[in-house]
């Protein structure tokens, strides 16, 4: 995207402002069952204004980067937000403001990759799996690269400027069992564009070797026994109950709006084994998936310790949020696109290390199961959730069993968390989380594995 | 440029370069109000463009899309579009659509009511308010669309579309003390706001079941038994059986279960469903394709028969099948004989289903998940409403069991839905 000046728009800013211009670039890449069937790029860039005015906001966006066009969606989102004041008069104070400059650039310093290339590089992977599992009845391998850029102006003075990236390579298997076909998929990747994240197609056939190997013991599984059960939710499934079963509750526009979580704070919600943060952009020393340094109200990201040792702690915040519950706004206002608005978003929301083994963890289990990979996820704002599991394992006398057939699992999350009673002392961050909430929005999930009780569904 | 202009000129440089093309140019208006905690909180003014380009040559294919449209940016759009697809490997499968007359289709205004706009959500949130005050909107969307859209490809094809249509989605739960039920969500699309929103869809019938479901019970055990799926319900369940099932993914991969069984009786001979996106019947249709064919009307199962898969053109030219005159959607299910309230005194044990918030199927149709927003059914009767409970089955054989389709039925704009119940799903609670 061309850097822009917006600084030379701050006389046309009048009360608070934010001016925005942004760009998200998509190349997507299909493999399926050795056809090329999806070669795509996508721009999608444009400028937008949200106006304040006494509790009541104004947006406007356009495709276009002139001078003409940035005074269009300034006026525009300001006529939306004078007709809003009009009719609600709703006189709310001044949104807190603590300017701030910054830019976080993630981009490469390596040569691009042609489209050739990075078509080469995913026909290759296609290709090891074609040769060496003759057996599968289907496959589809996508590579996805998406980089979201963003210049920000806010009329307190902020000015930021921020180059995300991220890389997936997903390999998806399909194997026939008696004329029924069984499925597995696994995604590969990282923050970072593509040449920071993949260097050689080789790099992956270990990873795929595996995905084989376990699509195999899910061929020969059974159907999960319904039902409470003693379970380990693998770092992936720990991710996800902390971003959809905890993280949406605690989301300061989801408590307003009748979130469990608002009769909560400061009370014990979880196991003390448990402590869940939403990280800005470092996590133990670590940089996130998705790291952000300043968020699109032009606010300073702070990591927000949503629970501590079991007790809620606090709320994520946009700055009317923070304003309304008389806190420090912490950065959690994200927008998808040039012609989104800001809304309260995670950003790297995970469960912290314990001290338990894996191994250890397992032995302790007579009768359960070993939950590895969701395919996706949804939580109620009473914490009721439920996700989809496409890979775990039956745990028999202490020992891993049969693999199970696609499940789901549900429970009410504050429910759940209390009934922990080890957490894993390592730490897995998932890359490919995708957030609806009005808007689509990357998030990095993540954590230990950890034991609780959950209700599983099967036959 | 004008519009028509750009796409003259994209197409002639393309074919110029030896490609076969396809080219898609759009421009919309959005005009959107945002409800959030019971208050109107926001206005959006939301313009856009948009440019697709869809380049063959030498069975090479490959597509770019950009949302500007100056000349160096359809420049670099066209040069990029060459570069992907030169790059691509070759498949004979990719193709355009052949010649068509041309043609101009319009549908709904073409700008929105602002003050009838605002009227009715203010009106929608006062009415929620007396009628329903457990009730907290959690948000609500009201928005207006206008959308015109050229496309053309280098065999003459040269369409032009025109759209205004009204959406509106909102989601709710309600609170009584440290009790609240769940969430639940619904929406429909119209192309004129002529009557107020909570006599649209399944609106007031929802929030007046969100209030009944601030006490819930759990079921023990499990059983397998009868469920009703509601409409807002039904159409999550259709994507998903269509989508493993009918679609060019689960077709190509040899996965579908259904790859060969058109012509066959796939569920129960009382199933007709209809994809109707040019039918005055549904509000928020559409025209034309995603391969540049003018949309057909068009029967997916008939009295429980498949008649068609879902294929587009490379899709049916990878597998040898004839491609389909839609996109799918706009599904309209043909209405039962009795009435709803017939359908629950007929169960003896079992649920209804509102909500289902549920893992994707597997490709063999097997599913689980929880039912949300759900109630009891025992001798016949709604006994109360639950929380906590899971239901699991298979998509492919409750086609074929199906115990009644109601003979009400919910228009939601973008489709319209029964009630039906399936037998043998199993139903778990704690």
């Amino acid at each position: 995207m061309q850097r822009i000046d917006l600084e030379k728009y701050t006389p046309l800013l009048a009360g608070y402002t934010e001016l925005r211009a942004q760009e998200n670039h998509v190349v997507s890449i299909g493999f399926l069952k050795g056809s090329n069937v999806r070669n795509v790029q996508s721009t999608t860039s444009g400028i937008c204004a949200r106006v304040y005015q006494r509790g009541s906001w104004g947006f406007a966006s356009s495709p276009d980067f002139t001078d003409e066009s940035v005074r269009q969606v300034i006026k525009a989102a300001s006529a939306n937000a004078a007709f809003l004041d009009g009719k609600q008069n709703k006189g709310k104070p001044d949104l807190p403001a603590k300017p701030l400059r910054a830019e976080h650039d993630f981009s490469t310093n390596k040569p691009r990759l042609t489209q050739k290339q990075l078509i080469e590089f995913t026909k290759q992977v296609d290709q090891y799996i074609a040769e060496k599992y003759p057996d599968l009845a289907s496959r589809y391998v996508n590579l996805n690269c998406l980089d979201m850029e963003k210049q920000l102006l806010t009329s307190d003075g902020s000015h930021a400027y921020s180059f995300n990236p991220r890389a997936l390579i997903s390999i998806t298997m399909t194997m026939d069992k008696d004329g029924n076909p069984v499925e597995l998929f696994d995604v590969f990747g990282s923050r970072g564009q593509f040449e920071d994240v993949f260097n050689d197609p080789a790099d992956l056939y270990k990873d795929i070797d595996l995905l084989y190997e376990q699509l195999r013991h899910k061929v020969e599984g059974v159907y999960a026994e319904p039902g409470v059960k003693d379970c380990i939710l693998d770092a992936d499934l720990g991710g996800i109950l902390a971003h959809e079963a905890i993280g949406h509750t605690t989301e300061a526009d989801l408590v307003l709006g009748g979130s469990v979580a608002a009769r909560f704070m400061d009370k014990q919600v979880a196991s003390p084994l448990i402590s869940l943060v939403d990280f800005a952009h470092h996590a133990l020393g670590e940089l996130c998936p998705m790291p952000i340094f300043v968020d699109d109200e032009g606010t300073e990201a702070e990591d927000a310790v949503i629970i501590d040792q079991g007790i809620l702690k606090t709320y994520l915040h946009s700055k009317e949020s923070a304003l309304h519950y008389g806190v420090k706004p912490t950065g959690n206002a994200r927008a998808w696109s040039f012609s989104d608005e800001p809304l309260i978003r995670m950003r790297n929301t995970a469960i912290l290390p314990g001290k338990d083994s894996l191994e250890d963890m397992i032995a302790s289990i007579d009768d359960g199961y070993y939950l590895i990979r969701p395919n996706n996820g949804q939580a109620d704002t009473t914490s009721e959730f439920m996700f989809g599991v496409v890979l775990g394992y039956e745990i028999k006398n202490g020992k891993l069993g049969r693999a199970i057939f696609d499940t789901t699992i549900s429970g009410v999350a504050f429910d759940v968390l209390q009934t922990v009673t080890m957490v894993s002392n390592d730490m897995k961050w998932s890359v490919a989380g995708m957030c609806g909430k009005k808007q689509p929005m990357p998030v990095g999930m993540g954590g230990p594995a950890i034991k609780c009780k959950v209700n599983i569904g099967g036959r | 440029m004008m519009e028509r202009e750009i796409i003259s000129y994209t197409l002639e440089q393309l074919k110029a370069k030896g490609m076969d093309a396809s080219c898609s140019l759009n421009q919309s208006t959005k005009y959107e109000m945002n409800v959030e905690t019971g208050k109107i909180t926001l206005i959006r003014t939301v313009f856009n463009n948009g440019l697709s380009l869809y380049a063959i040559k030498d069975n090479k294919s490959g597509s770019y899309s950009v949302n500007k449209l100056d000349r160096e940016t359809i420049d670099q759009a066209i040069a990029t579009v060459v570069e992907i697809a030169e790059s691509s490997e070759p498949d004979p499968a990719h193709a355009i659509a052949e010649y068509q007359p041309s043609e101009v289709f319009c549908a709904g205004p073409r700008k929105p009511d602002e003050d009838l706009m605002y009227t009715r959500l203010e009106g929608f949130l006062e009415q929620v308010k007396s009628r329903y005050p457990k009730i907290i909107v959690e948000n609500a969307y009201l928005d207006f669309t206008h959308q015109i859209r050229f496309i053309a490809n280098t065999n003459g094809t040269d369409f032009t579309t025109e759209k205004g249509i009204y959406r509106f989605t909102s989601m709710f739960s309600a609170h009584d003390g440290d009790l609240s039920s769940s969430f639940n969500y619904t929406g429909f699309a119209a192309q004129e706001l002529d009557r107020e929103l909570l006599d649209y869809g399944s609106l007031d019938t929802l929030l007046a079941q969100s209030c009944e479901q601030i006490t819930t019970q759990t079921l023990s055990g499990k059983f397998v038994g009868d469920v009703i799926i509601t409409p807002d319900c039904l159409s999550d369940f259709l994507s998903y059986v269509f989508g493993i099932t009918i679609y060019d993914g689960a077709l190509i991969s040899g996965t579908s279960v259904f790859k060969d069984k058109l012509g066959q009786q796939v569920a129960d001979p009382r199933l007709v469903i209809h994809s109707r996106p040019v039918s005055p019947e549904v509000a928020d249709g559409y025209f034309v394709t995603g391969d540049g064919y003018k949309a057909e009307n068009c029967t997916i199962i008939d009295h429980g028969v498949l008649k068609t898969f879902l294929l587009t053109l490379y899709g049916a030219n990878k597998t040898g099948l004839q491609r389909a005159v839609n996109n799918g959607g706009c599904y309209v299910i043909e209405p039962g004989e009795k009435s709803l309230d017939e359908i629950i005194s007929q169960v003896d044990r079992g649920i209804i289903v509102a909500r289902y918030s549920g893992g994707y199927p597997s490709q063999n149709g097997d599913f689980s998940g929880v039912a949300k927003n759900s109630y009891y059914i025992e001798n016949g009767k709604i006994q109360y409403p639950i929380s906590e409970t899971m239901v699991s089955g298979n998509l492919i054989s409750m086609l074929k069991n199906i115990v009644d389709i109601s003979k009400e039925r919910v228009d939601f704009g973008a489709g319209i839905y029964p009630w039906i119940t399936f037998s043998g799903v199993t139903i778990s609670g704690k």
